[in-house]
């Protein structure tokens, strides 16, 4: 609780900064700050019922979820001092914006009752509509901004109205209630619960950017700037994901049978059209964008699997997800810097010849996605299998192994890529902020993989 | 023992990266030979400290991931040993087969080379089915590189189809094996000791031999999942093929003798036949078009997969002669297809091609590498006193006991083989000459590389009961296992 103080006060402070025009010391300051909720977080875990008269509870998994996006974005900032020296304008405002969606993103790993869950998801959405559009004088920027901003409250409003009817036949916010409800109507469920509980799959099937409701994210993945993207592929999907898990993982896990068949419908549909349409990709970021969709497959199969260490395996997933993720987009705006903004993944080509260390961290990062050992990605992938198999559902682990082999190729397009000569000789600049959050990443990626120190 | 089995995984490992790093490009390939040369000698030194009535030996293990089965474990059988002295063997010469002309950036492909030797080390010392899976993937990361960067015509087209290829067998193999793992009573490992115990209802087998043998299948590969293989190879540079067709392609024998066969046995026993005849339909008909490719190293590649055809379907026999046959063979088939290579190399390296219509008549001009070629050549249709001979012996021993015709077919596969292969001795060395002129003759190096591999035919061909010594003890267990 003392870290989502601290990080709202942090968020205050930063927006104060920005009417000094001392735009150096933002990042420091943040990230120091970022440090102190981590440590925080750690420092203050409580089990249940410790806030708000129930309202919210640290648990293990929640701490956890907690310190690593703010290690995450605590990176996205190194990245940020970087970042924001040469393209931006009231960058105060974007780090304050950061660290409030951050905040929402501690909400979600935490809530015990419905309305924290819809407070958590606004904080975390309502300064990303702003941030994706923070381009101010781009095009695609806005048009991100804007084509967020209308699905997201489309979104919203299901999620509201699904909230409103699951209160109605339970009686209560409180997930433990509803969940005790649910289980006692698991034979017979009530309507308008099964209305409610599709009404919140399809709120936090956009958050997540699940087939159907995937259609946002690769347009504000490729018009946002390419820091937001980063944050909003790795700290909101861990967000995200901790909400869904804590929602039918932990509490509601007797879900009417016809729920139940219908995110099984949405994982294998995620799966198969994010693999699918990535395929085609050539454009860096809208490939991240429906790679990105097809890992939320593999991360609704950990959930819907029901297993007790679903838990532990989504946050490997989205640990080591998110470390390749963030890495890779900053190797990316260094190579789009080099080659004139070109978003194209040819831009990729002749790192090895110039930049050998570089093009190995990238190799270590697209194997992890791609799922290849000695990787993180490789273990997270096959825990995921263990668990689905291990509570029966054979098929659709299997049908997810092969939609796995359309993820590697189209990441091997891009190694191929990092490892093809270039003709033109356009060389990417590195300087030691962002070795350093690279090399942090890289390593991450494969020594988590080679030594997963206890979090398998 | 235990020193032994870490170092040959982990000395090419180190040695690799070092080369990858450090990039000493004119102390490369010796760098690479010395680490291979001391893996053959370990290797060496692991085969004479083990005594073959041990059964199986665990040198090495370690917790990895123990939640979902992963631990690290190394040792070793009969078999396991058997695969890692082939790969011992191998190697030195795939590296020296790079000496005279080396590809360009000698220290990445040496690096590159030591790099899948490692990962090769690592699947056969393996005894846990998922670090099997690690290093099995593993290997196909540095051969990647080596057939993106060094290959020929349309190598970026032709390496990503067999990536994907090998891949998806690759996935749905992990995915067997943990459907395999899960069916294990609770406190459970991977390792093969206790995995190889799982007992796997029937009907559930039908469909799980499909599974798991599917990546076997497409490594070595089997009718009808061959069609990246011979683009591969044809593509790849000369020391890449080697290691397709010298080592991994064992990678799937190996593989459906230490995971089909022990936990899916009714699944063989039911499937059998069709994958007999498969193999034998892919052996005969790859033979036939060996015979009419006019490029020297594209008939290697059919060759190898005529003969790896019927090293499926004696296994397939499941029985001690079949098993034992085809482990045998793929010993014998390492050898012999980087020796072939090696001369297909050489001659492209004189006569800027491999093709069998610009050859003729060049045993007058070179006849020393047209002795050497002859001598390959015998090993290569498996006549008596070769190796080769012995193991299709044995081959067609354990496909008699299953019928008869099979082992006609078979048998035509070795007329057929030996038809296109002399054939191609006829048009290259032979007849009239195309053109006048100098060729360089077989020099000392042609010589250190052909002359031992030559060496090993005829002297595992007349003395093979080492090896066989070797297998005994663990086929018969395997056997006992799938009865």
């Amino acid at each position: 609780m003392s870290a989502i103080i601290l990080l709202s006060i942090l968020g205050v402070v930063l927006l104060y900064m920005g009417l000094g025009n001392n735009k150096r010391l933002l990042a420091p300051v943040g990230i120091l700050g970022l440090a102190g909720a981590g440590a925080l977080s750690f420092l203050d875990r409580r089990p249940l019922p410790a806030w708000g008269h129930g309202a919210m509870a640290f648990d293990d998994l929640s701490v956890a979820f907690c310190v690593a996006m703010a290690g995450i974005t605590l990176l996205l900032f190194v990245f940020g001092s970087d970042y924001y020296s040469r393209t931006q304008e009231n960058v105060a405002e974007h780090y304050a914006l950061l660290v409030f969606s951050l905040t929402g993103a501690f909400l979600l790993t935490s809530y015990q009752n419905l309305l924290m869950l819809f407070l958590g998801i606004e904080v975390l959405s309502i300064p990303l509509y702003i941030l994706a559009g923070g381009k101010k004088r781009s095009y695609r920027s806005s048009e991100a901004g804007f084509k967020y901003f209308l699905l997201g409250s489309f979104a919203t409003a299901f999620f509201l109205m699904g909230i409103a009817l699951v209160y109605g036949m339970a009686g209560s916010f409180d997930l433990k209630i509803i969940g005790d409800y649910a289980t006692a109507n698991a034979e017979h469920p009530a309507a308008l619960f099964l209305v409610g509980m599709f009404f919140i799959a399809v709120g936090l099937g956009f958050k997540v950017a699940a087939v159907p409701f995937h259609f946002w994210s690769p347009d504000v993945y490729e018009g946002a700037p390419t820091i937001i993207t980063a944050f909003m592929s790795t700290v909101v999907k861990m967000g995200s994901f901790a909400a869904v898990y804590r929602l039918i993982g932990v509490h509601i896990t007797a879900l009417p049978l016809a729920v139940e068949r219908t995110l099984w419908a949405i994982t294998i549909l995620t799966l198969l059209i994010g693999n699918l349409i990535a395929l085609r990709q050539s454009h860096f970021k809208r490939l991240m964008a429906y790679s990105s969709i097809a890992h939320t497959g593999f991360l609704l199969m950990a959930v819907l699997s029901g297993d007790a260490l679903a838990g532990r395996a989504l946050f490997y997933y989205t640990l080591t997800y998110a470390l390749a993720t963030v890495g890779l987009f900053v190797v990316f705006t260094l190579a789009k810097r080099a080659a004139n903004g070109d978003e194209h993944i040819r831009i990729f080509r002749g790192m090895f010849k110039s930049k050998p260390w570089l093009a190995a961290a990238t190799l270590i990062m697209l194997l992890s996605l791609a799922g290849i050992p000695p990787t993180a990605g490789f273990l997270a992938k096959y825990q995921v299998f263990v668990l689905a198999v291990q509570n029966g559902y054979v098929w659709a682990t299997l049908f997810a192994a092969v939609m796995a082999v359309l993820g590697i190729y189209y990441y091997l397009k891009v190694i191929r890529e990092t490892f093809t000569p270039n003709e033109e000789g356009a060389v990417l600049q590195l300087n030691a902020t962002n070795t350093a959050v690279i090399a942090v990443c890289g390593i991450g990626a494969l020594l988590l993989g080679v030594w997963p120190m206890g979090l398998i | 023992m235990m020193l032994l089995t870490l170092a040959l995984v982990l000395l090419p490992m180190l040695a690799g990266i070092a080369l990858l790093v450090a990039r000493p490009h004119a102390q490369a390939k010796s760098i690479a030979l010395l680490t291979s040369v001391i893996g053959l000698g370990l290797a060496v030194a692991l085969y004479a400290g083990y005594d073959a009535t041990n059964g199986s030996v665990i040198a090495f293990q370690h917790d990895w991931a123990p939640a979902i089965g992963l631990r690290m474990v190394f040792g070793y059988d009969g078999i396991s040993l058997l695969m890692v002295l082939l790969t011992a063997i191998v190697f030195p010469f795939i590296i020296g087969a790079g000496w005279k002309k080396p590809l360009s950036e000698p220290a990445l492909v040496n690096g590159l080379i030591l790099l899948t030797q490692s990962a090769l080390f690592g699947v056969f010392l393996a005894q846990n089915a998922f670090l099997f899976y690690v290093f099995y993937e593993l290997s196909l990361v540095p051969v990647f590189f080596l057939l993106l960067r060094w290959g020929g015509e349309g190598r970026r087209a032709i390496t990503m189809k067999f990536f994907i290829y090998t891949v998806l067998g690759g996935l749905t193999l992990l995915f067997g094996l943990v459907y395999s793992y899960l069916q294990l009573p609770a406190p459970r490992n991977a390792d093969f000791a206790t995995l190889q115990k799982v007992v796997i209802a029937p009907d559930v087998q039908l469909w799980l031999f499909w599974v798991l043998f599917l990546g076997f299948a497409i490594k070595m590969p089997m009718f009808p999942l061959h069609s990246w293989q011979p683009d591969t190879y044809t593509m790849a540079p000369i020391q890449g093929t080697m290691i397709l067709g010298g080592v991994m392609l064992k990678m799937g024998i190996y593989g459906v003798v230490r995971f089909v066969l022990p936990i899916v046995p009714a699944g063989v026993a039911h499937w059998r036949d069709v994958v007999i005849v498969l193999s034998l339909i892919g052996c005969l008909y790859a033979a036939w078009i060996a015979f009419r490719q006019n490029d020297l190293k594209r008939l290697v590649a059919w060759s190898s997969l005529s003969h790896v055809g019927l090293m499926c379907a004696a296994l397939f026999a499941a029985n001690t002669a079949g098993i034992t046959g085809a482990l045998y063979q793929t010993l014998a088939h390492a050898i012999l297809v980087v020796a072939l290579l090696y001369l297909v190399g050489g001659l492209h390296e004189r006569l800027g091609t491999a093709q069998l219509d610009a050859m003729g008549g060049l045993k007058a001009r070179m006849p020393r590498l047209a002795a050497l070629f002859l001598l390959v050549m015998i090993g290569s249709v498996a006549l008596p006193l070769t190796q080769g001979f012995v193991g299709e012996w044995l081959m067609f021993n354990g496909l008699f006991e299953v019928s008869p015709w099979w082992t006609f077919l078979g048998v035509i596969s070795i007329i057929l083989g030996a038809v296109y292969m002399l054939f191609a001795y006829q048009r290259s060395m032979l007849g009239e000459a195309h053109k006048a002129g100098d060729l360089a003759d077989a020099d000392e190096i042609d010589h250190w590389v052909l002359v031992p591999l030559i060496a090993a035919t005829f002297i595992l061909g007349v003395y093979p009961q080492p090896v066989l010594d070797l297998l005994q003890a663990p086929v018969e267990q395997l056997l006992t296992l799938i009865k």
